[in-house]
């Protein structure tokens, strides 16, 4: 009990920046992004059209009606808006130990960038009138923005994360959006992104990488112990090796973007040390060509 | 510097070896975390070459290994000049009194040559040219090794008697170690007698000789003071010198406090000095020492014994008017005989014996019974001297009986002799026979007597008789009483009766008979006097050696101090006596260097200083930077730089404020208040000015330093511009003293703020303040008064005010009403009651810690804009109002 108060007093302590952070971010993103540019529910204007018979009385714009001169019903109008029609994203971001990682060069955990991120998407996304849900066991969509902190909150709950999705029933048709480092082997990456594209649902993998991930930044001899139990590696002299890593970064990375497009999801690296607007923007836009 | 184990520097050469070794040995890799290891694994088939050791790391490492390598080797810093010869050393080390104000250092050089004599692993042998206190005869030690011999010179004293240079040189002629030795002597400088060239010449047939020397200079020896009349004059004694030297004597009483101190310059090649300790004869009796500062030795203090005390004498005569009258007054010879040496005190009985007085003289004054008489007895039997002279009032109560405090019945009457109708001739003056205590005094024959009393005959008279005259008849006479003593003489203290009084032997035969009255009969002649309690070398008392044995009461002054005689107590607890080094010493003579030694200064043969140990250290520190810089390579050490230099920046950062503190307070201005007496008060005071100071330095030019308390009376009060008085309801009425200095201090241009500390709610804080300010003003000249408006001075000496508020508010200030010229019309008393000084006090937090009342911050500024005004108007008077002319004087200048 007392570690449960402990964790929410955190929690709380916590929230009103991080929200702060990710409205922010979000609000910067926001401008010059359109909606779906088809009649439908919504609250912008869109269109007028004439009054065909079967259309019910109440949305018959009056005014417009009484410009036309006309008489009823052929100089009645009816006023259409824009199809504001709101799609399910569903959000996970990993929270395994790797994530919980920075190099001295960067002030930022990749684990608290992802989380940034998802917020911020979320923050954008439900501007926008979408419903977004974690992807996580017993978590449900929301649709309104006073909801992010709902969400923040099973964003903490979510803490013990073996590094791959949980398996979750997702809506289909739906979005999915992953942050994670994806450093794990491809084959079980292609796994996972093909389970979700027998769904069928499409998606965005974001890779978000350390600075000190990328350029190897280390000199002489080197003992480096990963986080998740996957050895110890006694470099001799790193200068001499940042080559042949970068050689193996890139084909991961290539090796992953991939298996995305054969899936039809989108793929994006993000380093720490880049402002999350830029990715936040990336991110958006490739969601709302979709 | 020389290394004592120099075959250690060989294994220097293995160096480039551990150079090798270091270069090719990699150095432990540094551990990271590094989420993306899985990349890296298997990567690094491709290295050939191992990183390197940096090699400034390289650099320590060698550094630290070649300093461990040479400070094994055993470096010797300062190493002095071997001694010549190869066989044993003698190491002759004067240890008199003058060797012990520099002990330490004489035993330290001793040390330093030995260590030479010890590496060359010679033997040694000791010769202490004084001799010991346990009596044994002065002789060489046996030829040791250097390290037993250190432990013998380790427990060296030095002696509270001079050396002997004869049994010195003596010891030297049949000491047979002597082949190929050599000589180290430490010498105290003072030749102590007439063998040093003797001393001398020994030395040098023993061996080269090795003379520490030259800059030891001993200190002055304290020799027995004088006693004159109100004061105690002290001489030293020492080898001259080619500059003066300042030395300071010290007055010690029995518990061991200074009574008293003088300084005395000995001039420049002068051996002796003197200078007067001016000392109350009460603060003389209690003297036991004096002390000359410095290094303790046996030669810087002269014990004090009965000798030295000064005896008050107290003067009562028959007829008190005439008295005094110049050569015919009856106590006029006794003053001028007894006044160059004792204290003289006049009186009537009762007066005289209320303090403390140990003789008493009483010129022709019969003694019918009384109280006074019997006051008289009593004193006497307690141990007091009366002394009395006889004279025509004696005479004729001698005829009634009636006066008994007599030592002897005088038959009534007195006789004549010599007169003009008398066939005898005026009788002169026998010699003192031997028990008395005038014995050994010149009789003169210019002493005559013409008239005396006479004692009735009886069987011990002659047992009394102190002084008789030629004819056999007594002239002075005593009689012990209880623990005192009678005297009578015979004859009158004037030239009346005799011309005694006239004569040098009158001033003699008074100067013993008061010594003999210190209420210790001085012992016996022939008594010996045990030693009670010694002076050991450093002039500390303690038990007396196995060698010493007691001495004659009368060769005190005439014994020289030895291992039988040392300096100290001697006697029994009653009537201790004191023989003193400087007594019956040979003044102190400079002794030349021996003629052909090798000469080494006391701080020029510093010790020899061992490298070996600081290098190690260095090289251990070396080492574990060494073992910080690997761990930090390695990436284990977490420097926390930064916030351990924010904590010792905080340590360093200095309290928040402070005034500035001067003892001198004729130098800095700072303004004073009065002590009330109540503390809560006084505190609320001396807060308030302080913060008013501090208010006063922020804002203006005046600089002002801590306040002080001051007391009327007591405290100069001149210094002070200003002087806050608060007013307790208690406060009593100002004493003479107390309101004559306030007076002085308004007179002559001081300010006093009198706060009554009453107005609005204050009435109920301090009530009663009104009666208490009417009951001391009572004293105090104050000049008429007006309320303080806005066109006084006060009123924008630094602000423009018109209130002027403390922690209350409202009440009328009241200032000086006309603007009279006297003292530049500046109000010499400002009364209130706004309690200003706990609107102005400032906590040591800098907060204030009394509201003011009604409140706000405004009054609070206003009320130390009050007292910098205040401030402005006791430092600068009228000068702001003559700034009110200044645009009349601009008008008229045409400007």
């Amino acid at each position: 009990m007392p570690n449960d108060t402990l964790a929410a007093e955190a929690l709380g302590a916590r929230l009103p920046p991080l929200l702060v952070a990710a409205d922010r971010v979000a609000s910067t993103v926001a401008q010059g992004v359109h909606g779906r540019r088809r009649v439908g529910q919504g609250d912008s204007f869109w269109q007028f059209r004439r009054f065909v018979s079967g259309d019910p009385l109440a949305r018959i714009d009056w005014r417009q009606s009484a410009k036309s001169g006309r008489g009823a019903p052929e100089g009645w109008f009816i006023r259409e808006t824009e199809w504001e029609a709101a799609q399910t994203v569903s959000l996970w971001r990993d929270a395994s130990p790797s994530m919980r990682w920075r190099s001295r060069q960067v002030t930022v955990e990749k684990r608290d960038r992802a989380n940034l991120l998802l917020l911020s998407l979320a923050s954008l996304l439900l501007r926008g009138g979408e419903r977004v849900m974690m992807m996580q066991q017993g978590a449900r969509s929301v649709t309104s923005r006073s909801a992010l902190e709902s969400l923040v909150a099973e964003l903490q709950a979510a803490d013990d994360d073996n590094g791959l999705p949980p398996l979750v029933r997702l809506p289909r048709h739906g979005t999915v959006v992953l942050f994670s480092d994806f450093l794990s082997p491809l084959d079980e990456i292609r796994a996972l992104i093909s389970r979700f594209a027998a769904v069928p649902v499409t998606g965005y993998l974001l890779q978000i990488l350390d600075p000190a991930e990328t350029a190897l930044p280390y000199q002489g001899r080197v003992r480096f112990r990963g986080m998740e139990a996957d050895g110890i590696a006694l470099i001799p002299r790193v200068e001499s090796v940042r080559h042949a890593y970068a050689e193996r970064l890139k084909a991961q990375q290539d090796g992953l973007a991939s298996i995305c497009a054969t899936a039809g999801f989108g793929f994006g690296v993000h380093r720490t040390d880049h402002p999350p607007e830029m990715a936040l923007l990336t991110l958006y836009q490739a969601l709302a060509a979709r | 510097m020389i290394f004592v184990a120099p075959w250690v520097l060989v294994s220097l050469l293995a160096l480039p070896l551990l150079w090798w070794l270091l270069r090719v040995t990699p150095p432990a890799p540094r551990s990271e975390i590094f989420p993306a290891v899985r990349f890296l694994l298997g990567l690094n088939a491709t290295e050939e070459t191992p990183a390197r050791t940096p090699w400034w790391l390289l650099a320590l490492r060698l550094l630290a290994a070649g300093l461990v390598i040479i400070a094994l080797a055993r470096p010797v810093l300062d190493a002095g000049t071997a001694l010549a010869g190869k066989g044993p050393v003698l190491l002759v080390m004067d240890n008199g009194w003058a060797a012990a104000d520099d002990w330490a250092r004489r035993k330290e050089a001793a040390a330093a040559l030995l260590d030479r004599a010890e590496r060359a692993g010679r033997k040694a042998a000791l010769l202490t040219t004084a001799q010991d206190g346990s009596g044994t005869p002065i002789a060489v030690s046996a030829t040791m090794p250097v390290a037993d011999l250190r432990a013998r010179l380790a427990a060296m004293q030095p002696q509270p008697w001079p050396s002997d240079r004869a049994a010195a040189a003596e010891a030297m002629h049949t000491w047979h170690d002597n082949t190929d030795a050599s000589v180290i002597y430490v010498p105290d400088g003072l030749t102590d007698g007439a063998d040093f060239s003797r001393f001398a010449a020994a030395l040098r047939d023993t061996g080269s000789v090795t003379e520490i020397c030259c800059d030891a200079a001993s200190s002055p020896l304290l020799l027995p003071p004088t006693s004159e009349a109100d004061r105690l004059v002290v001489h030293l004694a020492q080898a001259p010198r080619v500059t003066p030297t300042a030395a300071s004597v010290l007055a010690q009483g029995g518990d061991g406090r200074t009574l008293a101190r003088t300084n005395v310059t000995i001039p420049a090649g002068a051996s002796v000095a003197s200078a007067a300790i001016p000392l109350p004869p009460e603060l003389r009796n209690r003297l036991t020492r004096l002390v000359l500062e410095g290094p303790p030795s046996a030669g810087s203090v002269v014990l004090l014994d009965e000798r030295w005390r000064r005896r008050p004498v107290g003067l009562l005569s028959g007829d008190l008017s005439t008295a005094d009258t110049p050569f015919t007054g009856s106590i006029y010879f006794l003053k001028r005989a007894l006044g160059p040496f004792t204290e003289l005190r006049e009186g009537d009985a009762a007066t005289l014996l209320k303090r403390d007085i140990s003789v008493l003289i009483l010129a022709d004054r019969p003694l019918p019974a009384g109280t006074e008489r019997d006051t008289l007895e009593e004193w006497v039997r307690k141990g007091g001297l009366l002394i009395r002279f006889a004279g025509p009032r004696t005479a004729e109560a001698a005829t009634n009986d009636t006066d008994t405090l007599l030592p002897v019945r005088l038959l009534a009457g007195d006789r004549q002799l010599g007169g003009a109708m008398s066939w005898s001739q005026p009788a002169g003056l026998a010699a003192f026979p031997p028990t008395s205590p005038f014995a050994g005094l010149p009789v003169t024959d210019d002493v005559t007597v013409t008239r005396q009393v006479l004692a009735e005959p009886s069987a011990d008279l002659a047992a009394r008789t102190w002084a008789a005259l030629q004819d056999g008849t007594p002239l002075v006479t005593e009689a012990p009483l209880g623990a005192g003593r009678v005297v009578l003489f015979h004859v009158t203290a004037n030239a009346d009766w005799s011309n005694l009084p006239l004569s040098g032997a009158f001033v003699d035969m008074l100067r013993r008979l008061v010594e003999l009255s210190v209420g210790v009969a001085s012992a016996q002649n022939n008594v010996t006097l045990a030693p009670a309690e010694t002076l050991d070398g450093f002039g500390l008392l303690s038990q007396p050696p196995p060698a010493a044995t007691g001495l004659q009461a009368d060769k005190f002054g005439s014994t020289p101090v030895s291992p039988r005689h040392p300096p100290g107590l001697y006697g029994p607890e009653s009537g201790r006596q004191v023989l003193n080094l400087g007594t019956s010493i040979a003044a102190p003579e400079p002794a030349p260097p021996i003629a052909g030694a090798t000469l080494e200064t006391v701080r020029g043969s510093a010790r020899e200083r061992a490298l070996g140990p600081p290098v190690l250290a260095f090289a251990i520190v070396l080492l574990c930077l060494d073992m910080l810089v690997s761990l930090a390579l390695r990436g284990l050490l977490r420097a926390r730089v930064s916030a351990t230099a924010a904590v010792l920046l905080l340590l360093t950062i200095p309290a928040a404020h402070a005034l500035s503190n001067s003892p001198n307070p004729a130098i800095d201005t700072r303004l004073g208040y009065i002590v009330s007496g109540d503390s809560q008060v006084d505190s609320i005071a001396r807060a308030g000015l302080e913060g008013l100071s501090e208010y006063v330095n922020a804002r203006t030019a005046a600089t002002l330093f801590e306040p002080d308390a001051v007391q009327p009376g007591q405290t100069d009060l001149s210094l002070y511009p200003l002087l806050y008085w608060p007013i307790t309801a208690d406060a009593p009425e100002l004493t003479s003293a107390q309101a004559a200095a306030l007076n002085d201090y308004m007179s002559r241009g001081g300010i006093i703020v009198i706060d009554t500390r009453d107005a609005g709610s204050g009435a109920g804080f301090a009530p009663g303040t009104e009666d208490a300010l009417k009951r001391i003003a009572r004293s105090l000249i104050v000049p008429p008064l007006a309320p303080l408006t806005g066109d006084h001075v006060l009123s924008h000496a630094f602000y423009l005010l018109s209130d002027f508020p403390g922690r209350f508010t409202g009440d009328t200030v009241w200032v000086q009403r006309d603007q009279d010229r006297t003292n530049d019309s500046v109000s010499p008393v400002i009364i209130g009651g706004n309690d200003w000084a706990a609107a102005w006090a400032l906590d040591a937090g800098g907060n204030n810690p009394y509201a003011v009342l009604p409140g706000g911050q405004r009054q609070r500024i206003l009320a130390y804009r009050f007292g910098v005004n205040l401030v402005m108007y006791a430092l600068t008077g009228n000068y702001k109002g003559d700034q009110v002319h200044v645009p009349a004087i601009l008008q008229r200048l045409g400007q």
